[in-house]
């Protein structure tokens, strides 16, 4: 038993001892030295930094990357004032007086980490800060690298932007290595997949004497370049979306119906990622990305939705006919139809194409708005799409004690859908009842070219509906663009099935004012590109000019755009030659 | 109250150190949070804590220790639930150590350190560790949790789990030939592990065996430590005037590196009160040990022994880069209410098992 106690009283002992000796070294024979190294502060980090990975489009044409620059930089143990170094900056170079004062007045971890105060100076504002260097204590200019957009605007909503972390995400993703100064994806593409884009900063440790000069390098780190991304994006189809839209508000999706990836999506007013303070303040919400947050109405679109409840309930028969005299009274409420002297009587081979409201809103009368609400829901309308994008918005279908039959058999009233939902609807009449998950991202690589990861198309949902309805469906939108609502933007050489849509809204000062809709896929018999283009403050028929201008742009090659009068047959062959595809 | 805690301060050394290294410790948080907005509200927090957990010990005082080998068994298990709950819902830095409830963090390893002293001094009681199947299933009862920590990952408290586990089979009469053994074995096994762990986790070890190959991380942290340490010298910079910890080099120091803000402040002098302190508490465990004759009791002061001084051996001993950097903190010192619970509550049986021996 004394043994034992012995034993571990040895241990308490030895345990102390050791702890002991540890500290009368480092306290009492090294005191001296480690005190001097804390008076001098002599230990400093110096990050290399990094480049962030490559975003590419489908082809492995670069969207965005890297590129060096030369930056401000400052270390924070080393600022003498803040307020006068501050100042002085603002009196040699541009720079946002607040924002630099909260920067150098910040805590740091580590004060001696160089943090950026600004990118991308021009050649006067480096001679111009290194002339009132000695008056500038611990800002000084060195290289770095700054982010840029190839397309600039144009991919600002799918690529998003990257920034510096504020100190929410600090907190927020602390255990994922980021610290004050770190660049981080803050919005789109660049936030959700921040984690393969970014890089492994590397840098050195090393020991420095009171005037500031390297004396000893206590330790290195090497750096590693953060992964490309290959985008499913279609750099041409990109621009010419974005050209087509011009400056209108709206937004553009052009997807492939036989897989979803998505080709282009462009959204306006959109952002410039060099001017980012700039946008915060404008109007026209520059940073909502409308094909994907915005949740509008459909109008006519629903129509598709409409017609394929009432044929799939057999409330219809292809050629039940109604009279459309103008209008239709309901319950003292009188219903118009666009066509003020009505389209007389249609069926709804008819209907579809000359988006009759009269004939719509009796077969949605007929139908339900149960059975079209499961109709829609079918579809996924609705619902987010899981698109690789963050934010996204669902939308909301209505039910029976929010709207009824006859508001809803033509889209209007309290149903809110997303560009991106009808996009992924009209891929889905397009391929025959595939809702494949819409995507942005098709691969992962290394800077090697390795593959670290490759998402492949996936279906969301088969939908089961008849195929005489499907073809009933996709005849009508055929027609649309041969005698219906969209003939007037026709494009020779490709056959193009779609839906217009204008949806009213009352203004307040009880102005009207419209948004428009347009639905296609082309060619018709054999779909390659499904497409949504929403405008806000126009009308469908615009929206249909714009989509068919776009059709026309990737599908017709240029140089050998043929006569209206040439067969179809040949340009389609030549549009399955297009590289795209 | 205030009576029962001053006659148990007069009465046993082993209360009133514990109560003069909470007081020390409190000083040093104060010092550790002034000045830093993020760390305001520890210094409040804790002081809340150890009135908390001195309402603990009043209410748990007249719980027989004996009893607690009745509810050993539940005890474990309910531990293990926590440890499996840590690694589905759980929160922590780099790792998943914690439970968020209400508005605290729970840290179960914590409470798994005791739990398993308490399981295997009651498993242990009756038996005889000398014999092989007795001791393979001591190993098994803290294989499981140790599994269950090595998966957080929380290599600190895992290695804290060997020690008990040693320190309690010997004391319960097993082989040194036996523990020799599986010393043997374990060190036999390690390359196994080593040949089919990834790159990555490969790189995670060797930075946690050696620092300084991550020198903007770790590595700093590491020699900022130790300068603050030696800056302190003998006398050390006053308290409240440390500039090391002041200028918040370190992100953990009033944790884990809370013995640097001692150190730096106080210098050699405080140091060696503080060692002095514990060593007079290693001490009053010790008698209690061994003045007990209940089989139990004795097993179960070992194991609580054995925790305490690795607790202070690798939490000092790491902020001097003697030992690799783990999370394990300073008894009575570091800041968090799940280890000064689990400290307090150990305290209260060793006192338990010393009035009941007095009996005898």
């Amino acid at each position: 038993m004394e043994v034992e106690k012995r034993l571990l009283g040895n241990v308490i002992k030895v345990s102390i001892g050791i702890i002991l000796l540890r500290c009368f070294y480092l306290q009492v024979i090294r005191g001296g030295y480690y005190h001097m190294l804390s008076e001098n502060n002599c230990i400093r980090t110096v990050e290399t930094g990094t480049p962030r990975g490559i975003i590419y489009d489908r082809n492995k044409r670069v969207l965005s990357k890297d590129t060096p620059s030369l930056q401000l930089v400052f270390i924070p143990y080393d600022i003498e004032s803040a307020e006068k170094e501050a100042k002085l900056l603002s009196s040699i170079i541009e720079v946002d007086v607040p924002a630099t004062l909260k920067k150098l007045k910040g805590r740091y971890s580590n004060p001696f980490e160089r943090i950026i105060l600004k990118k991308k100076l021009t050649k006067e504002e480096v001679s111009l800060v290194e002339e009132n260097a000695d008056r500038l204590p611990g800002i000084f200019v060195q290289e770095g690298l700054v982010r840029e957009y190839i397309l600039g605007q144009s991919t600002a909503h799918v690529l998003g932007y990257t920034g510096e972390v504020n100190e929410e995400q600090i907190l927020k993703y602390k255990e994922k290595g980021y610290k004050a100064g770190d660049v981080i994806g803050q919005d789109g593409i660049e936030k959700l997949y921040d984690f393969y884009l970014r890089g492994i900063s590397g840098g050195i440790q090393v020991e420095v004497d009171a005037r500031g000069h390297h004396r000893k390098e206590l330790g290195r780190k090497q750096s590693l370049p953060g992964n490309n991304l290959v985008m499913t994006i279609d750099q041409t189809i990109q621009e010419i979306a974005n050209e087509e839209l011009g400056s209108r508000h709206g937004s553009v999706v052009v997807m492939d119906p036989r897989n979803g990836q998505i080709l282009a999506l462009v959204s306006k007013p959109a952002f410039d990622t060099e001017n980012l303070h700039e946008y915060f303040t404008r109007g026209g919400h520059p940073f909502l990305n409308r094909a994907i947050k915005g949740q509008y109405s459909p109008g006519s679109v629903f129509k598709i939705i409409t017609a394929i409840s009432a044929l799939e309930t057999a409330n219809i028969a292809e050629y039940d006919r109604v009279e459309c005299t103008g209008s239709i009274t309901v319950a003292d409420r009188v219903f118009n139809c666009w066509k003020e002297d009505g389209h007389g009587w249609v069926d709804i081979n008819l209907a579809l194409p000359f988006s009759c409201n009269v004939f719509f809103g009796t077969i949605g009368m007929k139908t339900g708005v149960t059975k079209m609400v499961e109709m829609a829901r079918m579809f996924e309308l609705g619902k987010a799409t899981g698109i690789d994008l963050p934010g996204e918005k669902p939308g909301s279908l209505p039910d029976r004690s929010t709207t009824d039959a006859l508001n809803l058999s033509i889209g209007q009233g309290p149903i809110l859908i997303t560009p991106i939902q009808l996009v992924s609807l009209i891929s889905t009449v397009a391929n025959g009842g595939n809702i494949w998950k819409p995507y942005l991202v098709k691969e992962i690589l290394t800077p090697a070219g390795e593959k670290v990861k490759e998402f492949a198309p996936s279906i969301r949902k088969t939908v089961f509906v008849s195929s005489e309805t499907m073809e009933i469906v996709r005849k009508g939108l055929e027609n649309v663009m041969v005698f219906g609502t969209g003939a007037g933007s026709r494009v020779a050489g490709v056959a193009i099935a779609g839906k217009t849509g204008t949806v009213q809204r009352a203004h307040r000062e009880l102005e009207l004012d419209t948004q428009g809709f347009f639905v296609c896929y082309a060619p018709a018999d054999d779909p390659k590109i499904a497409m949504v283009v929403f405008l806000d403050r126009a009308s469908g028929p615009i929206a249909t000019r714009i989509a068919c201008n776009i059709v026309k742009k990737i599908l017709v090659p240029k140089e050998e755009e043929p006569e209206p009068s040439e067969a179809p047959e040949k340009t389609e062959e030549e549009a399955a030659n297009v590289e795209i595809l | 109250m205030l009576r029962y805690f001053k006659r148990m301060a007069t009465d046993s050394p082993l209360v009133l150190t514990t109560f003069i290294i909470i007081f020390i410790g409190l000083l040093l948080l104060f010092s550790a949070s002034r000045g830093m907005a993020s760390k305001e509200g520890i210094f409040f927090k804790q002081l809340l804590w150890v009135l908390f957990g001195l309402g603990l010990m009043y209410m748990v005082k007249n719980i027989d220790y004996r009893d607690v080998k009745k509810f050993a068994p539940l005890l474990y298990i309910a531990i293990l639930a926590c440890l499996v709950l840590v690694l589905i819902i759980g929160k922590g830095a780099g790792a998943t150590r914690w439970i968020r409830m209400g508005g605290f963090n729970f840290q179960p390893s914590e409470f798994a350190k005791l739990a398993v002293i308490i399981a295997l001094s009651a498993f242990l009681a009756e038996k005889n560790a000398a014999k092989v199947h007795i001791l393979a299933a001591s190993l098994m009862i803290i294989g499981i949790p140790f599994i269950f920590i090595l998966k957080q990952p929380d290599l600190g408290t895992a290695f804290i789990f060997i020690i008990l586990f040693f320190a309690i089979t010997h004391q319960a009469g097993a082989k040194k030939s036996h523990l020799f053994f599986l010393v043997m074995a374990g060190l036999v096994m390690s390359p196994v592990f080593w040949l089919v762990m990834k790159g990555y986790q490969k790189d995670r070890i060797l930075t946690f065996i050696n620092p300084m190959r991550d020198p903007l991380g770790r590595g700093y942290n590491l020699i900022q430590s130790i300068i603050t340490i030696g800056s302190g010298g003998i006398a050390g910079k006053g308290y409240l005037r440390g500039t090391q910890t002041k200028l918040a080099f370190l992100p953990e120091y009033h944790t884990d590196f809370i013995f640097c803000v001692l150190a730096e402040e106080f210098g050699f002098i405080g140091v060696l009160v503080l060692l002095i302190l514990y060593y007079f508490f290693f001490r009053a465990i010790l008698d209690i040990i061994y003045s007990t004759q209940d089989r139990f009791g004795r097993l179960m002061g070992a194991g609580i022994l054995s925790m305490f001084i690795s607790h202070v051996f690798i939490n000092t001993a790491m902020t001097m880069g003697l030992f690799p950097v783990v999370g394990i903190p300073l008894p009575f010192i570091s800041y968090g209410g799940s280890s000064l619970m689990v400290s307090l509550v150990s305290v209260m049986l060793l006192v338990n098992i010393r009035d009941n021996s007095l009996m005898f």
